[in-house]
């Protein structure tokens, strides 16, 4: 550590303090924002939107049964199993020929903030609560 | 000094190829989806530092070109993404080398680059899948890009100590 210390300028510091600060309020920000317009849940949306930029919505309260709904969307590299249960969300299954699988790792998502992205199938899956017309790009 | 210039490039070139295939192996995944060390990074800073921005952009996207073809990711997302990034990071380095080099070290170069280059590729996967909640991601990332900028600065920084008189060729 030290040593790092020895080499590092006064400014190089300062870079990487702003870069921490600024980090920490992109990353709590969101957090906060939905916190105060936290109305539950009823009105809640799950979108899904394609490489076609079709959406998809489904709502939150057809998910409360006992089977979950499945969905299968294609994209350009081949078929991911979306699937939808109690209220939570999940890429199930992405494409074989998928490398990284990073959408199928995101796991469930359940609230509006988190979102579930397939770069390589051009994917994208989220929540919202209302379908007002505030949309992602809004915050 | 041309032909030695020459053969130090396609070197260095080489090295990045092989680091940029190696780090596609040790994708840090785990930690964050996507994430990287940034290995291949060292080969243009090396570069830029020795033998100025041409020749550190012409390691840095041949590099890029054939690194790619070589691992089967060319014309791919994966690609694009390395190819943005790398670009941009590769500006913001120049820029505070050659513009801030009385304030910023080489560590400091390089945490500017790492941090640029993760915004770059977010910003072109915003490009693909136009969806703004991937920037949800940039700020795990550059987090991230800090002690991966440091190492590879202090990489650059000893390597270049003991690189011999007559390879430095220009002045540092």
């Amino acid at each position: 550590m030290e040593i790092i210390n020895g080499y590092l300028s006064r400014y190089d510091k300062l870079l990487i303090l702003i870069i921490v600060i600024l980090s920490m309020i992109m990353i709590v920000y969101p957090f906060i924002d939905a916190y105060f317009k936290n109305d539950i849940n009823q009105r809640a949306q799950i979108y899904i939107q394609d490489s076609s930029n079709k959406i998809t919505k489904i709502k939150i309260s057809d998910t409360y049964q006992p089977e979950p709904i499945i969905i299968e969307v294609e994209g350009p590299i081949g078929i991911s199993i979306i699937e939808a249960h109690q209220g939570r969300v999940r890429l199930k299954e992405a494409p074989v020929k998928d490398p990284a699988k990073i959408c199928e790792k995101t796991g469930w998502i359940s609230k509006s903030g988190p979102s579930i992205i397939c770069v390589p199938n051009r994917i994208s899956i989220w929540i919202e609560n209302s379908d007002s017309e505030i949309d992602a790009v809004s915050w | 000094m041309n032909t030695k210039k020459i053969v130090i490039v396609a070197l260095l070139v080489g090295l990045g190829i092989v680091l940029h295939i190696v780090e596609n192996m040790l994708a840090l995944s785990f930690v964050i989806p996507g994430a990287k060390l940034g290995l291949a990074n060292i080969s243009n800073l090396l570069g830029l530092l020795l033998f100025g921005f041409l020749a550190g952009l012409e390691i840095l996207l041949l590099r890029i070109f054939l690194g790619s073809i070589l691992a089967g990711t060319f014309m791919t997302v994966n690609f694009y993404l390395s190819l943005s990034g790398g670009i941009l990071g590769y500006i913001i380095m120049a820029l505070l080398f050659y513009y801030f080099k009385d304030k910023f070290s080489i560590i400091g170069v390089s945490i500017g680059g790492s941090v640029f280059h993760n915004v770059g590729q977010v910003l072109t996967a915003f490009l693909i899948i136009s969806n703004a909640a991937i920037f949800y991601y940039l700020p795990y990332l550059m987090l991230l890009a800090l002690p991966t900028g440091i190492g590879i600065g202090l990489v650059v920084l000893l390597t270049l100590k003991y690189l011999p008189h007559e390879l430095k060729g220009v002045e540092i």
